[in-house]
């Protein structure tokens, strides 16, 4: 055989084999990943919207998605805005829970961020940060406190905690939530997204 | 380089030619993923994986391949064993595959990898290879355990997620933060530096 | 805005060599002289751009139409190897003053990780064409500036007394350190 026919038989060869193997190790692990981050987000909508037992997408754009979750007969509880904005280092992407007709916050869950820890990162801190989201009023535009409060029961209805040292963080995540509240809104007005159903209370 | 023997060809990887400290490869991956214990870990164990697949299957075939056409193939082995340890991390351990992110499909880039296929598995036999590659990857896993447990341990006062120091300690943050794996690899490579100029002006 | 705030950010506060640690080997390996440094900046900012390009059209061309995502890394890896091959033939014909300049450093951008990692991180953030082109001008541009501003002190460095064992990739690394602090100073400028 010349060279240049065994290098390209090596060659092809060598591809097909590794195709061939790469093909059976993404057949095997393809539904596994996938069913990884579909639980990943199914976790976080059932954690910010309480008594969900059945979710259903309604709609979806870029850096915005919005859940509905139901509950055991069916009946819509609540909706899940899955948004992500500019935050201090790169984007923050989180799950928002809140009921039909949007005028309460359940909760918020992060799902990815990069903000520097110990400062920025505490946005995940589900014992500072996050608890001062739950139970917000949410019909009109939510505020930043600053300086910080130190409890829950000092803010007003609508207002949302900074975190100290790290006020672009608390910002970013307040304009994203109030433009992504913004948005679902119009979404319900042309009827995109579904709001029929019984406010948990 | 028969003169080696089988202990020898082990040990060269933890010390006299150790990745990390000796020959600077890797760098990218060593600096990246060094903020946690357990990142350093999971990295180094996906990194091992791969040069011990490809050193053995590189070292097998080596006779088959033409010269002018090795670099290539040597590429394909790597990124076949790459993949394989991205879509495993991500199907059975999502939070560290999530934590690690694009790094993992960048081990295929590593220069440790290519450099070992290129210096020795293509002219030794498949036993040799195999050993020299464990030597390597044991290395290269100790010198990111080394920098990551320093780095976790004084930027989060936690080792593998526990807390170590106590009440008193204020965690140096910037130990975790892109600057403080420049510093603390700066600092290690001269104490490598250090021993090796001791040790040598001795003998 | 969008675009510009790709560009910004990869360029100044997700720069490749600060904050994701890609490229590290040239960084440091090419960073001895301002006017070599230079033209390896450029290389790579031309080859990076290319590479958006075409890692684009195969991603989302080839791959995902056919579900053969399990291919991404063998295929981008293969592309950017014979994408730089072709490059320098291409300058060297057309050009010899420009390949005296940069071309001499294209073979190292092969195993260049900032390469791939532009790739990959492009594809994993789902960028549109676009964008993808942009942050592959943007990091090219931030890894130019970081290499230059990293030869420019090491000239500097040369007259200066540094302990016989931080020497080389010692002082280098913390040098790099003191700079990616520096470089932390722009997060949070895109709100």
């Amino acid at each position: 055989m010349s060279l240049s026919t065994r290098m390209v038989a090596v060659l092809t060869s060598v591809g097909l084999l590794s195709g061939g193997f790469l093909a059976g190790v993404g057949l095997l692990t393809k539904e596994r990943i996938a069913l990884n981050k579909q639980q990943e987000i199914e976790e976080k909508i059932s954690a910010v919207v309480p008594g969900t037992y059945s979710i259903e997408k309604f709609y979806e754009e870029k850096d915005l998605t919005v859940y509905g979750g139901k509950d055991k007969e069916g009946k819509l509880i609540g909706l899940a805005i899955h948004a992500s904005g500019m935050g201090f280092q790169d984007k923050i992407t989180f799950m928002m829970g809140t009921n039909t007709s949007l005028t309460k916050i359940f909760s918020l869950a992060i799902l990815e961020q990069t903000e520097t820890p110990g400062l920025g990162a505490k946005v995940d801190d589900k014992k500072s940060f996050l608890r001062f989201w739950e139970n917000k009023d949410c019909s009109s535009i939510l505020t930043l406190r600053k300086p910080a409060a130190s409890s829950p029961e000092e803010l007003g209805t609508s207002e949302i905690n900074t975190i100290t040292g790290a006020t672009i963080t608390s910002e970013a995540i307040l304009n994203t939530a109030n433009s992504s509240l913004e948005r679902v809104r119009q979404l319900i007005k042309e009827g995109k997204v579904s709001s029929e159903g019984q406010d948990a209370n | 380089m028969p003169t080696k023997t089988i202990r020898e060809e082990f040990v060269k990887g933890l010390w006299d030619e150790n990745p990390i400290f000796r020959q600077l490869l890797g760098m990218c991956p060593t600096l990246a993923v060094t903020n946690a214990v357990i990142n350093g870990f999971a990295m180094g164990l996906a990194t091992s994986f791969v040069l011990i697949f490809s050193s053995v299957v590189v070292s097998s075939i080596k006779k088959l391949i033409p010269n002018q056409v090795r670099i290539a193939s040597y590429i394909v082995i790597i990124a076949t064993f790459v993949t394989m340890a991205d879509r495993f991390l991500a199907a059975f351990f999502y939070p560290i595959s999530k934590e690690l992110g694009p790094y993992v499909p960048l081990i295929v880039v590593n220069c440790i990898i290519l450099g070992r296929q290129e210096a020795f598995s293509s002219k030794n036999t498949v036993g040799r290879s195999l050993i020299d590659a464990l030597g390597m990857s044991l290395g290269f896993v100790l010198a990111l355990l080394i920098l990551s447990s320093i780095r976790e341990i004084l930027g989060m006062g936690t080792f593998l997620g526990h807390q170590v120091m106590g009440s008193w300690f204020k965690p140096w943050i910037i130990m975790v933060l892109p600057p403080g794996a420049f510093i603390t690899l700066g600092i290690l490579l001269a104490i490598a530096l250090q021993i090796e100029r001791k040790t040598k002006s001795r003998r | 805005m969008e675009l510009a705030a790709i560009f910004i950010s990869a360029m100044l506060i997700n720069n490749f060599v600060f904050y994701y640690f890609l490229g590290i080997c040239p960084f440091l390996g090419v960073s001895k002289k301002i006017d070599s440094a230079f033209s390896m900046g450029l290389a790579v900012t031309f080859v990076m751009t290319l590479t958006a390009v075409v890692s684009w059209a195969i991603n989302y061309w080839i791959l995902i139409p056919y579900g053969l995502d399990y291919l991404q890394i063998v295929s981008f890896i293969l592309v950017i190897a014979s994408l730089v091959q072709l490059v320098e033939m291409f300058i060297r014909k057309i050009s010899p003053p420009l390949y005296q300049a940069m071309g001499i450093y294209l073979p190292l951008i092969t195993t260049n990780c900032a390469i791939m990692g532009l790739a990959i991180i492009a594809a994993r953030k789902e960028y549109g064409l676009a964008e993808t082109v942009i942050f592959g001008v943007g990091a090219g541009l931030g890894f130019t500036l970081a290499i230059v501003l990293m030869a420019g002190i090491r000239e500097q460095l040369e007259l200066a007394d540094v302990p016989e064992a931080l020497k080389g990739p010692g002082i280098a690394l913390i040098i790099a350190g003191i700079m990616a602090l520096a470089f932390m100073g722009f997060s949070g400028m895109i709100k």
